[in-house]
């Protein structure tokens, strides 16, 4: 057909993807796409907001709404007088909506992308990762709502602040590694894409939105039923969070926390490497 | 100078529940053995579903093979899907940067082509208005514009020249042209006989999924027609 000639000076296009090697390629894959992740992100969230006559303010507006909401009935239904309730609700509507974002989005990217999956080359996880770091961005921008809570009950801030970025990133890794684990099937059995979506909505009365790690431990003490609810990952981070701004300790035990440490890691290593192995495929022809 | 080479490569369609019910035999490309040289043109031609785009794409690196190995030599890219991609609430400019940072090119490599698409989209003061205010036309331009603004040393093809009014089309063709003799290789799928026969020096002829031949591409043209024939007499 054509002369061969300088067969040794070529490439391979595509090498066999290790498993083990997942974890640290989502860094590496995602680094050298950084330019594209953040126009992805200006792209999310201009779409979202640059219409509403608020824009922006949406992202505080939102979850401030919602906290009074749920309090509101909350207050009238459990019969709660609890100055921090807001508050407490507040941090746990922010925590809660980051992980089920970050979750249900990434178990449907291979799916929501298929038609860019079809001319360009670049790693599928980046779009999962813009999705992850939008959502992260506008739960950030939505603490600033405690704001008020914060003055008017007298809490003071103190240095665990800090600590606010790493709970919210470990909710959005978390929920993202979920969904990264599910992203591919879910290409072949659409019903998990609904599976998901339902144990979402499940998720956010399991979860500690509207009850605190306090009323948890009460009812459960030590028993077999404390140490599974930490299977739930974003028990301890939202509790974390709650205790930081709201100035308390929730004496979460040293089992809670490895438990929760092993969950994340269980998550992230799992979901990378399905996703690393088996994303590519899962496009053709979609 | 040898620049991409394909060993054996095959590539299975994922099949539905549907189809798997039905026991519908699965659609299948390979296997493949080619090689490609600098500065060649190569057409791929065939019916609808004889697998053109997908060798494209296999060979683009959009798709994995299930089997053989492709190697190659420098940047590769491929031209198809012209828009997809685009956010109707961003601007043209916007649109510029996002679509082309999906193609693979860096903000540098970009603002260096901008002055370019902007002259060849013809849009004027509408390339800062959100493209939701564009007609389809005005789309099109925008995404050709952008897509032909780059050059890889393998350009891959797949049938981008339908776009647009009939003036815009003559005048993407010849972007096309511009672009071929300013890439190293092209390897082009396009239902245009009269462009392919003039610009390519040689043809592959598929069908279901295999190659039939390469070669001169009159001969090639001969050959394919002589299938359609056989089939439509059948």
């Amino acid at each position: 057909m054509v002369a061969s000639g300088n067969a040794s000076r070529l490439k391979r296009m595509w090498s066999k993807k290790k498993m083990q090697n997942a974890p640290f390629a989502l860094f590496a894959e995602n680094y050298e796409h950084r330019e594209l992740i953040s126009r992805l992100i200006r792209r999310d969230l201009d779409s979202r907001f640059r219409a509403p006559l608020l824009g922006y303010s949406w992202a505080i507006i939102e979850p401030l709404l919602l906290a009074l909401v749920y309090s509101f009935v909350f207050g009238i239904i459990v019969g709660r007088s609890d100055p921090l309730y807001p508050a407490i609700v507040m941090i746990g509507v922010i925590g809660w909506s980051l992980f089920s974002r970050c979750m249900t989005s990434t178990t449907k990217t291979l799916t929501s992308n298929a038609s860019l999956f079809q001319f360009t080359k670049i790693p599928k996880s980046v779009f999962a990762i813009s999705n992850m770091l939008t959502n992260l961005l506008l739960s950030f921008i939505s603490l600033f709502a405690l704001i008020p809570f914060i003055y008017l009950n007298d809490l003071s801030l103190n240095t665990g602040y800090i600590l606010l970025p790493i709970y919210l990133f470990l909710l959005a890794i978390t929920g993202t590694a979920i969904g990264l684990l599910i992203a591919p099937a879910a290409v072949r059995i659409p019903d998990l894409v609904n599976i998901i979506q339902f144990l979402s909505r499940v998720g956010f009365f399991l979860s500690p939105v509207m009850w605190t790690y306090q009323m948890l431990s009460s009812k459960f003490g030590t028993g077999d039923y404390l140490i599974l609810a930490h299977l739930n990952p974003v028990i301890v981070p939202i509790t974390k969070m709650r205790d930081i701004i709201l100035n308390q300790n929730s004496d979460i035990p040293d089992f809670g926390l490895y438990i929760f440490g092993g969950t994340v890691l269980f998550f992230y290593l799992a979901g990378t490497m399905i996703f690393h192995v088996k994303s590519s495929k899962m496009v053709v022809g979609l | 100078m040898r620049v991409l080479e394909l060993r054996n490569v095959s590539l299975t369609y994922p099949q539905s529940r549907f189809e798997k019910k039905k026991k519908m035999i699965p659609s299948k490309i390979g296997p493949i053995d080619l090689e490609f040289n600098d500065s060649e043109i190569v057409g791929i031609i065939g019916r609808n579903g004889s697998g053109k785009s997908t060798l494209l794409r296999i060979m683009g690196g959009v798709f994995p093979p299930d089997e053989g190995q492709i190697r190659l030599s420098g940047t590769i890219s491929l031209l198809a899907g012209v828009g997809v991609g685009f956010n109707k609430n961003l601007t043209g400019l916007e649109n510029t940067y996002l679509y082309a940072s999906l193609m693979g090119w860096r903000r540098r490599e970009i603002e260096s082509k901008l002055d370019d698409i902007i002259n060849f989209s013809e849009l004027g003061h509408h390339f800062e208005r959100p493209i939701k205010t564009y007609s389809s036309g005005m789309k099109a331009r925008l995404g050709i514009s952008v897509a032909t603004a780059f050059k890889p040393d393998i350009l891959l093809i797949d049938e981008v020249l339908g776009v647009g009014d009939a003036s815009f089309r003559k005048k993407s063709e010849r972007r096309v042209k511009e672009m071929i003799a300013g890439s190293g290789t092209v390897i082009i799928v396009s239902h245009s006989q009269n462009f392919m026969l003039e610009l390519c020096d040689r043809i592959i002829l598929m069908e279901a999924g295999e190659i039939v031949d390469v070669g001169d591409p009159a001969e090639m043209y001969k050959i394919y027609r002589k299938i359609l024939h056989d089939d439509s007499s059948e």
